[in-house]
């Protein structure tokens, strides 16, 4: 029984090992893609269209034979991939967007359309898709009957407090010592 | 980058030494554990809230929380944060300053007997040793990623600067360095709000990007969401995170508590409670609001964010010029080891006072405990390093820590303020229910799957009162010495009434006759009620403006 316990415990320990080395890696490759895609801007800007024109494959490279497939399987077992599936379709169009700009547009147009690439790979916050606020019957009863039994303790709890303090520092008063 | 270094390395050196100078004069427990009991309130105020703010609860986590929810993250700094150091401050600090104690769980021995004493001290030992253990992995990781320097290393120098002056000068050295702390992470910190406010145009320049044009939600702009809100549900932030976990953490950490506990008299320490509130308010603006403005500058300068964690690091990295960033870290280490110096300092003490001079090692001289405080400090920061290992493995620290808090703060407050309101009751009812609260807390989360911290905090914070109720109705009366001086019917005014009774014994006269003992006020100015007044105020017109 304790050898099988064992080996749950050397299992979980395994699976959360490889969770988190799964993980490191998705960020790793798209480090590497957001540098790429860095040096695409940074060679356009000093006028080196050739070397930016090399990045911008590096960087399609890695974004179809690693990112890609790992966002697709990986959103079949962990929720964490999802905001990157749904952005897939926009990487792929500011793919081809970009081939074009590259080989005529200025260094302006392709720093923004790189900058949004950037941020099409990067982790949104959650926090932007938080549904707008809404207060339901039930929840107007609950607040009000927290606040107003909140008050109504307050007002009791502190009556008693005085009550008591009061009943005691008199009993000493009214008793003085006879020393 | 070199200059950034220079100055990374010279804060390390400045730090080193000011700490071996500040431990100088330590010579016995009274001394190291509670600093003579001589530092002003200023002092209190900048050591509260160098403790409160450091990698985990602070630029990092905070930081990155805010990136991830918003403004609801603001509600530590501009709702139950004041609210909780203003209450402590002006209320509990009292109960444990006159009852002369050195650590809460004394003052849980005082009223309720060893048992629950030990309970409490045991997990708040853990829930310290695992803080200093994460405080200690995202100082080396945050440093890591951001100046490409080894991790262990690293950890390693962290720990020797914050240990060396810690072991050596206790509590008074931890005080006067955090105080010097604070100020370095203010002036380092606080240009980062202007530079990034400057380049978005303003809170409006922020709101009119993400809610105009990128149709981000409104509720990333609240400071207390509606219930539905999926990480901080306003009802609970206020009944479970204000009244219980930030009221708990405010009165029970002991970390918190023992800088009170060092003032040179009882105003030093509530005044210096309640002032702590102003930094902890400002405290929004240097990695709250900032990280409101993250995404913007992110998405319009091909940021690469991984995740929130990193957010922050790689704000910084990206926005501040070489020189400034050294400084900003230097403010950012500042907070760190602030934190780590006095988790530190109170681990040791709650080792030494509650546990070793209590149950282990009785009746020695003092300086054996002197000697027994510094050994304990080494063997904590030691057990800490040990556990990075694996701290670095859990996904989420925020969440184990805050598990482990759910479990403890809940029931404290619980017992806590039945503690001090109600003189009936006793010892075994407030174990029942301490032990009841905690099992619950873990049995919501466990079994019943409720996720949301502030929540569990409540229902436990609930149970715990209830059943320390039922059980002491059944069982005796708490014995007289367990209530002298430790309940509010036997605080100040009651204690006037004693004095007067005495003079009048002492005299011969009846206690009408005695004429009334005149009780000096502060100034206006340094009248803890108004400040306490207008900071609650402005955290109103904060709520208002934002929220």
């Amino acid at each position: 029984m304790r050898r099988v316990n064992l080996y749950l415990l050397a299992f979980s320990f395994l699976l959360l090992s490889q969770a988190a080395l799964s993980q490191e890696k998705f960020t790793d490759v798209r480090q590497r893609m957001a540098d790429d895609l860095t040096a695409v801007k940074v060679s356009l800007q000093a006028n080196d269209r050739a070397a930016a024109l090399e990045h911008f494959a590096d960087a399609k490279k890695v974004w179809e034979a690693e990112v890609r497939p790992m966002i697709t399987e990986g959103v079949k077992t962990n929720n964490q991939f999802q905001e990157y599936f749904e952005r897939m379709a926009e990487v792929d169009g500011h793919f081809v967007s970009l081939a074009q700009e590259l080989e005529s547009a200025g260094s302006k147009q392709v720093e923004s359309r790189v900058n949004a690439m950037i941020w099409a790979i990067s982790h949104h916050p959650r926090g932007f898709k938080v549904p707008p606020p809404r207060y339901t019957v039930w929840d107007w009863v609950f607040g009000l009957g927290i606040g107003i039994g909140f008050c109504v303790f307050a007002v009791v709890f502190g009556l008693y407090l005085r009550r008591s303090f009061y009943r005691r520092y008199q009993k000493q008063g009214k008793e003085p010592s006879k020393g | 980058m070199q200059s950034d270094f220079i100055i990374i390395g010279l804060y390390l050196v400045l730090m080193f030494s000011a700490g071996l100078f500040f431990s100088r004069n330590i010579k016995n427990t009274a001394d190291y554990f509670l600093a003579a009991r001589s530092a002003p309130w200023f002092w209190i105020m900048g050591a509260i809230w160098a403790t409160n703010i450091g990698f985990l609860h602070g630029y990092l986590a905070h930081g990155g929380a805010a990136y991830e929810w918003g403004l609801i993250q603001a509600n530590f700094e501009w709702f139950q944060g004041p609210f909780g150091y203003i209450i402590s401050g002006l209320f509990f600090i009292a109960f444990y300053w006159r009852a002369g104690v050195y650590t809460v769980p004394h003052f849980l021995e005082r009223r309720y007997g060893s048992a629950l004493s030990l309970i409490y001290n045991l997990a708040w030992i853990v829930i310290f040793i695992v803080t200093i253990a994460a405080e200690f992995y995202l100082g080396g990781i945050f440093l890591k990623n951001l100046l490409h320097i080894p991790f262990w290393p690293t950890v390693l120098v962290l720990a020797i600067v914050v240990g060396t002056y810690t072991l050596l000068g206790g509590l008074g050295a931890a005080i006067m360095m955090e105080f010097v702390q604070f100020i370095i992470m203010m002036l380092g910190t606080m240009p980062l709000l202007f530079i990034l406010l400057h380049m978005v145009g303003g809170f409006a320049g922020i709101k009119n990007v993400l809610i105009g044009q990128w149709g981000v939600s409104a509720q990333y702009f609240t400071v207390l969401p509606d219930i539905h809100h999926p990480y901080g549900p306003g009802p609970w932030i206020v009944l479970g995170q204000c009244l219980v976990v930030t009221l708990g953490w405010c009165a029970g950490h002991q970390s918190m508590v023992q800088r009170n506990l060092g003032a040179r008299s009882l105003y030093d320490a509530k005044f210096g409670y309640v002032a702590a509130s102003i930094p902890k308010t400002l405290g929004a603006f240097l990695y709250i609001v900032p990280m409101i403005a993250a995404p913007i500058i992110f998405a319009g300068n091909g940021i690469f964010v991984e995740r929130a964690d990193a957010s922050y690091g790689k704000l910084i990295l990206n926005l501040l010029p070489s020189g400034m960033l050294g400084l900003f870290i230097a403010g950012l280490l500042s907070a760190g080891l602030s934190s780590i110096s006095s988790v530190l300092n109170s681990t040791s003490t709650m080792v030494v006072k509650d546990i070793y001079e209590r149950y282990l090692v009785k009746g020695r001289p003092d300086h054996h405990y002197f000697v027994a405080g510094r050994a304990a400090t080494f063997v904590v920061i030691a057990l800490s390093l040990l556990l990075v290992p694996i701290v670095l493995k859990v996904y989420l620290i925020m969440w184990l820590e805050q598990t482990l808090l759910a479990m403890v703060l809940g029931p404290f407050m619980g017992i806590l303020m039945l503690a001090i309101f109600w003189r009936r009751a006793n010892a075994a009812g407030s174990l029942v229910g301490f032990i009841t609260g905690g099992v619950f807390a873990i049995l919501l989360q466990q079994v019943f799957g409720v996720n949301i911290f502030f929540e569990i905090s409540w229902w436990s914070f609930v149970v715990t009162s209830i059943v320390t109720v039922a059980v002491t109705l059944l069982t005796a009366k708490p014995r007289p010495e367990q209530l002298d001086g430790l309940t509010w019917e036997s605080d100040f005014r009651a204690k006037l009434g004693e004095i007067l009774e005495q003079r009048a014994v002492k005299n011969g006269m009846k206690i009408g006759d005695v004429p009334k003992p005149i009780i000096r006020r502060p100034r206006w100015y340094l009248n803890i009620k108004y400040w306490a007044t207008a900071i609650l105020l402005c955290q109103v017109a904060l709520l208002l403006f934002f929220g």
